[in-house]
């Protein structure tokens, strides 16, 4: 077996650019997932039932189906069902953001959770208004807590972008798996594709450890 | 009341005999730290011998390095003739004649009593599981907690946990029983329940070594008693020397920082007191 | 929107299939993952420095790579290093189980280093050897401790097993893929599979956290 390794040095810029829309996808999805995570999180502890529980099953079925199929789900059946027309991007975003706003409502429900009842009682007494205490006093020492899960969720997101590649967004895998296709160098590319997802997320990994680490939770 | 133990007049258990435990110059150290600074005393065959002194003065250390838990850094610990630190000797054999009883039991959450009792001649010994079963319902039995042997630990007072840790040691019918602390993780109303059964364990003739800051039953059930500051033995001596007339100033000092002026009667009634422990 | 279930209905077999197969692949790399999780996770806590870090490395680098690249890199590149061509669901396996033992390895280690020493010493204390001593009493507790996020890597490996559709194996995506490009009834056929996923992961979600409540104190030492 012979290895060519230029075909990778000679693509160097369409990997570059892949590995640019990974990078793009991820922040643009945690953009839209926190805001959605927190949402959802603060439907899901509602005084109306009917909130409570249909956010409740909305995020559980997110959680409990795999993303690929919610994303073929998205790309397949918007536009043959009803007739909806996305993008490859736009639907790449829409599947990413609400599954990962599902796991972040569950991150921020937890965080909201883990703040002591006395912390409210303290805030109410001194005559806050709910939205005030948790504005000012809960989401505040929330923050703390979830960054560590928001941060391992970020690295997740980072490779689940990967799954993207299926609906032709060219993203780092598309980009790969296009080259491997026109090439026939299958052993090289996909090791350059593998290479580069590591290069760039064993830094994010390590981060995510050390968030652990230091913002651990200590009562 | 209180009869006193006639131990005055008489010579030292086993004086006469080879010691079954003894520790010669042993060091200890973590870092620049020196935790044991040169021990050195004897245990007999049937002794209680207890340890006391101020807390971080070694002796909890030392009792880690008797059964090889710990490494030494200098002198040696020979158990019958053996010396336990010795690189040719097998450490597991060696604890097997040693049981040990911990100041936070350590017993095993994931198994029942019964089996935390079991669990060291089933592992270690090969021993079938009717058998030490049997062997574990016996001495729980004795320790008087039979009715608590399908219960898992977590369900179990902090001194109902000791007495089914005291068991599991005597599980593996060891020559010595070390004792780190029994009673200083336990809430005052069950240290008594525990130390009646260290008292009936010395009455029926166990060598016991015994870190403890209980100095009422360090007076009445020891026979020797070794005081430890700073990693240093400063006083060894027969139980009315030591409380009586001890003969160094750092002796003293410990006992009068303790508020230990000869008798004192509170805790020595638990060990009279016909305890909950009896079946 | 007029709704066909026909298409269902007339390929259950065909969807049968699927989810025997993303069963099968599930369990067998859970099986794999699990085998290289708990010789990891002890070999990287009790195995010396040396075994730590190369475990370490291991773990390290699978976390950094999307499941999808390690699948396809298993399945075409892997085979032209070993001169031997792989099965899509041997690959898948093969894949699927070392990605999600890297994971397990991590989880297994952090439920020994979580029992605390006394447990060994007095493990120790009563003759046993650390290997004894680990299999006996530590292991069980890690286990019993680490049960949630066991518990939740292996919905994760149901749910990453779809991705292995990429390489052809035929599970409940891959032939949902066909049906639908077959029969033209997208929605009721993607529908379906996602209903079965949830079927599935769900309620496995549910037992473990229910087994965790009854078990939980056993590992609290």
């Amino acid at each position: 077996m012979t290895l060519d390794w230029s075909v990778v040095w000679d693509n160097r810029w369409r990997l570059i650019a892949g590995a640019e829309m990974t990078v793009i996808l991820t922040a643009t999805t945690m953009a839209l997932a926190l805001p959605g995570g927190l949402l959802l999180a603060l439907l899901r502890l509602s005084h109306v039932h009917l909130v409570r529980s249909s956010t409740t099953g909305f995020v559980e079925f997110f959680r409990a189906t795999p993303l690929i199929l919610q994303i073929y789900w998205i790309f397949y059946v918007l536009p043959a069902a009803f007739d909806i027309r996305l993008s490859e991007f736009v639907t790449a975003l829409l599947g990413l953001s609400l599954n990962v706003s599902s796991f972040n409502s569950e991150t921020f429900r937890a965080g909201i959770l883990s703040i002591r009842p006395g912390q409210w009682n303290a805030a109410l007494a001194l005559g806050m208004t709910k939205p005030q205490v948790l504005r000012k006093i809960i989401l505040p020492q929330a923050t703390l807590r979830v960054l560590p899960a928001l941060a391992s969720t970020w690295v997740s997101l980072f490779k689940d972008t990967s799954l993207v590649s299926i609906i032709a967004v060219a993203d780092l895998s598309y980009v790969s798996l296009k080259i491997r296709s026109e090439t026939y160098r299958v052993l090289e590319v996909l090791t350059a594709m593998g290479a580069l997802y590591c290069l760039m997320g064993y830094p994010q990994a390590k981060l995510v450890d050390w968030m652990h680490r230091r913002f651990k939770v200590v009562e | 009341m209180i009869a006193k133990r006639k131990t005055k007049s008489r010579p030292r258990i086993g004086s006469g005999t080879a010691p079954i435990l003894s520790f010669e110059g042993v060091v200890k150290r973590y870092g620049p730290l020196e935790a044991l600074a040169g021990v050195s005393f004897q245990v007999h065959r049937g002794e209680v011998v207890c340890l006391i002194g101020p807390s971080g003065s070694g002796k909890s250390t030392l009792l880690r390095c008797a059964n090889a838990l710990e490494t030494i850094d200098g002198g040696r610990v020979v158990l019958e003739g053996v010396e336990v630190h010795d690189r040719r000797t097998d450490a597991r054999k060696l604890r097997r004649r040693m049981g040990m009883v911990f100041q936070n039991f350590e017993l095993f959450p994931h198994l029942t009593v019964l089996r935390n009792v079991a669990v060291g001649p089933t592992t270690v010994l090969g021993m079938p599981q009717r058998q030490a079963a049997e062997r574990a319902t016996e001495l729980l039995r004795k320790v008087g907690l039979a009715d608590k042997a399908a219960h898992y630990p977590a369900s179990l007072s902090g001194g109902q946990q000791q007495r089914v840790a005291i068991a599991r040691a005597l599980a593996m019918q060891p020559d010595v029983m070390l004792f780190d602390e029994p009673t200083s993780a336990l809430d005052p109303e069950t240290i008594g329940e525990v130390l009646s059964v260290m008292k009936r364990l010395a009455d029926e003739g166990m060598t016991m070594v015994v870190v403890t800051h209980e100095m009422d039953f360090a007076k009445r059930v020891g026979n020797w008693i070794v005081v430890f500051d700073h990693g240093k033995v400063v006083e060894q001596g027969p139980p009315q020397q030591v409380f009586d007339e001890p003969t160094v100033q750092r002796t003293r000092d410990f006992l009068s920082h303790l508020g230990w002026h000869g008798e004192s009667l509170a805790a020595a009634d638990l060990l009279v007191q016909p305890s909950s422990t009896d079946p | 929107m007029d709704i066909d279930i026909s298409p269902l209905i007339e390929n259950w077999q065909f969807i049968l299939t699927g989810l025997g197969f993303t069963l099968a692949l599930s369990a067998l790399s859970i099986a794999l993952g699990a085998a290289i999780g708990l010789v990891g996770g002890v070999l990287r806590t009790y195995g010396g420095k040396l075994l730590d870090s190369a475990i370490g490395l291991y773990v390290d680098v699978v976390r950094s790579i999307p499941v999808l690249a390690i699948l396809v890199w298993t399945y075409f590149a892997f085979p032209l290093v070993i001169g031997e061509s792989l099965t899509p669901f041997s690959g898948g396996v093969l894949a699927l189980g070392v990605h999600l033992g890297a994971y397990i390895t991590e989880t297994i280690r952090a439920g020994l280093t979580s029992i605390r020493p006394g447990q060994m010493r007095a493990a120790l204390a009563l003759g046993m050897s650390r290997f004894e001593a680990i299999r006996t009493i530590i292991l069980p507790q890690a286990l019993i401790r680490m049960l949630p996020p066991l518990g939740s890597l292996i919905v994760i490996a149901v749910k990453d097993s779809a991705i292995a559709s990429v390489i052809a194996v035929p599970e409940l995506l891959r032939q949902s893929q066909v049906l639908a490009g077959k029969t033209f009834r997208p929605f009721e056929i993607y529908t379906a599979a996602m209903l079965i996923y949830f079927l599935i992961c769900y309620p496995t979600a549910r037992t473990i956290d229910r087994v965790y409540r009854r078990l939980g104190v056993l590992g609290a030492s």
